[in-house]
């Protein structure tokens, strides 16, 4: 046992008798200072300097981000306070908007207001359909992808037939486009009536409109 | 003799490699914003303007 600590005492009494001569040297000094020094300022630029310039750099940027998102806080509560002002404002003429896009289908609304229209320009309809409406602004249709839903949200449509006139045609026509319901008509087909006789505008003709009508389908104003 | 260089050439590569990396970092971390997503949602600005031609031109049309 002392003899084995007694030799590795002599192997490194060797080893440093090795390398002390090439220390003594002042260019193999200089190297290892150089080196070690190096090695030492990578070593604790990594794992000291650098996350504490780091947290440094990011206190900051957080002071600087909370500064700028504190002063647009205060301009969106201040535009907050003048919107909620013109609302107020505008709130009697409200109506208006739910009469012309209404938060529920209120398919039975758009029936009557055209069968008046019609009346108005001295007509009936021949035939008038109006395809699957939900009941409720919120009713999903049970069969149909979730996309699909989503694109039919909002409108729903119809089509009406009558037969009359051209200058009666033109004025129910020109009635719906100004009826404050808004109804977008997207074909209108025009052909010679079937039925005999001529009336008082001139020869009957068959119109056929197919319309989409509009609603909110939701909570967009009601939450208002 | 070349030993010795090759071992300082090394550390000097090393340093600067570790230096352009720190460089890089603290670059990094001043350029990236700390407002959450739900934070600058929140701060859009909002325009209190209403377009109130819109009553008019409604007034204008004919309910039957």
């Amino acid at each position: 046992m002392e003899g084995q600590t007694q030799g590795r005492g002599e192997r490194y009494h060797r080893y440093y008798r090795a390398i002390e001569p090439m220390l003594k040297t002042p260019r193999n000094r200089a190297y290892t200072a150089a080196v070690f020094s190096f090695l030492a300022v990578s070593l604790f630029g990594w794992y000291a300097i650098r996350p504490t310039i780091q947290t440094i750099l990011f206190l900051r940027q957080e002071i600087e981000d909370k500064a700028i998102v504190n002063q647009k806080m205060e301009d969106k509560i201040n535009t907050l306070i003048e919107t909620q002002a013109a609302y107020e404002s505008v709130r009697p003429q409200l109506n208006l908007i739910f009469e012309a896009i209404p938060p529920d289908p209120e398919a039975l609304n758009v029936v009557t207001q055209l069968r008046n229209l019609a009346q108005n320009n001295g007509i009936s309809f021949t035939n008038l359909t109006v395809s699957q409406v939900p009941l409720l602004g919120a009713d999903i249709p049970a069969t149909g992808s979730a996309k699909t839903t989503k694109a039919q949200e909002g409108n729903f449509s119809f089509s009406v037939v009558l037969n009359a006139p051209f200058s009666v045609v033109k004025s129910f026509v020109d009635g719906i486009a100004a009826m404050r319901r808004i109804i977008t008509i997207d074909s209108v087909s025009i052909v010679p009536s079937q039925e005999a006789g001529v009336a008082e505008g001139g020869k009957l003709l068959r119109l056929v409109l197919k319309l989409t009508a509009y609603y909110t389908a939701g909570t967009q104003f009601k939450t208002l | 003799m070349s030993n010795d260089r090759d071992i300082l050439l090394v550390s000097i590569f090393t340093f600067f490699t570790v230096l352009s990396w720190i460089f890089f970092e603290v670059v990094k971390t001043t350029r990236t914003t700390t407002v959450t997503t739900n934070v600058q949602q929140i701060i859009t600005p909002l325009s209190p303007h209403i377009d109130t031609d819109v009553f008019t031109i409604l007034e204008s049309r004919t309910s039957y």
